[in-house]
């Protein structure tokens, strides 16, 4: 059983991104804003597999948040999977102290461009009501989830790039995917 | 020499008598003069611990309550049938259903509750959800178990709003922060901060006079658009329980 979860560590711990998404903890909150959590998966995860694996399961992972989420006019899949093309593209290192601040900073990053990518989706939609600068005061979102993706990030994206890589079940998920 | 002691030693003032009688008459004066108030300091000292208790206010304040909740009933029923000859909006005479929030996204620009009822429990999508305060969105989606709520702070809620003071409507925007945006059509109105902004009773979608916020600030007009930011009653990022009400149509 354990060798088992061990295998598929990385679908496991996939299908646990939704439920953190509900979960939602308050006491990991900075101005009342979560971390962008896709992103702590996403990012060992597409650079252990590389940048059209990367795409393909940014593209899955917009997916299911898309139809988790209410607002049917915006979309996070844009985003996700320019992440997911750009994490693949990165290389592993040595592990580090700088290393994981890197991942801090690239996280930090990514969650900037997916936040602003929604932030102009919505600009664009309400563009013809002359009614867009209500929605600047919501700028703050994406600089408040910036600060709390890049602080953990170098915890929870280390611990799993190295549950990920002891993992055996990389051909099974591979396939899935193709 | 006699008769000068004897006349300075039987002046007024020397007798006591004559003091004590000057000295009520000054009070008599006082009391006059205040209107009493020495007297009713006084008596609100000695009569305090004789006041009505606690029990008896309970009383009169239950009294009160009911008596309250029997003129509401009465202005409902009243409202219910005005609204029937004018074949507006209204709340269905079923039960409300009752819902606890199992998950909230209150931050970000995603903001919705879900909720423990779903289809099964007879939640309908359209149907608005009220907590403590007040409005908090509508049902967007509902499973067989669970349904969502679309919070009126999503960048995607649009609803119509009625300001009672100066009875006019505005659209209440979800900006996508905690505050949302109310905006009037009107540039000239005079709108201020703390006047209360309730559900339209022109809304199609909304029954009529549900407590959604209060006006918090007031922005600049722009281009015969006035907006104000409103401070809901209704806290979604705290609230754990709330109701879930159908909408006649």
């Amino acid at each position: 059983m354990r060798n088992y979860i061990k295998k598929k560590i990385s679908l496991i711990s996939f299908l646990f991104i939704p439920i953190i998404y509900f979960w939602d903890p308050s006491w990991l909150k900075f101005l009342g804003v979560q971390p962008y959590w896709p992103l702590f998966w996403l990012l060992p995860w597409s650079m252990i597999y590389g940048p059209f694996d990367g795409l393909i399961i940014g593209l899955i992972l917009g997916l299911i948040l898309d139809s988790l989420s209410v607002d049917s006019s915006f979309t996070q899949i844009p985003g996700l999977i320019f992440c997911g093309l750009w994490f693949g593209k990165l290389s592993i290192s040595k592990y580090s102290f700088e290393e994981h601040l890197r991942f801090g900073l690239i996280c930090s990053i990514a969650s900037f461009f997916c936040g602003s990518l929604y932030f102009f989706q919505i600009l664009i939609k309400y563009w013809s009501d002359h009614v867009i600068f209500l929605y600047l005061t919501s700028i703050q979102n994406i600089f408040a989830q910036v600060f709390i993706t890049g602080l953990l990030a170098p915890l929870l994206c280390s611990l799993l790039l190295k549950l990920f890589q002891t993992s055996k079940g990389r051909d099974k998920l591979t396939n899935f995917i193709d | 020499m006699v008769d000068i002691r004897r006349i300075s030693t039987n002046r007024w003032w020397h007798k006591k008598n004559n003091w004590g009688l000057f000295i009520f008459l000054l009070f008599l004066f006082f009391v006059r003069i205040s209107k009493g108030s020495l007297y009713k300091d006084f008596y609100y000292l000695i009569s305090k611990p004789f006041w009505p208790g606690q029990f008896q206010r309970e009383v009169l304040t239950k009294s009160v309550e009911q008596e309250f909740l029997i003129r509401l009933k009465q202005v409902e029923k009243d409202n219910k049938r005005l609204r029937e000859i004018l074949s507006l909006q209204r709340l269905s005479d079923s039960e409300s259903i009752s819902a606890n929030v199992i998950s909230r996204k209150t931050g970000s620009f995603w903001r919705q509750i879900i909720l423990n009822k779903g289809t099964k429990d007879g939640v309908e999508i359209g149907s608005f959800v009220v907590g403590p305060g007040g409005l908090l969105g509508r049902v967007d989606n509902a499973s067989l178990l669970t349904s969502t709520v679309k919070l009126l702070t999503s960048p995607e809620s649009k609803v119509g709003v009625w300001v009672e003071r100066i009875q006019m409507h505005g659209l209440l925007v979800g900006s996508g922060n905690d505050y949302p945006k109310v905006i009037f059509y009107n540039k000239d109105i005079d709108i201020k901060v703390g006047d209360f902004v309730l559900s339209s009773p022109a809304s199609t979608l909304l029954p009529p006079n549900i407590p959604i916020g209060i006006i918090q600030s007031v922005d600049e007009e722009f281009k015969s658009k006035k907006t104000a930011n409103i401070l809901l009653l209704g806290k979604p990022q705290a609230i754990d329980w709330v109701q879930i009400l159908k909408v006649e149509i």
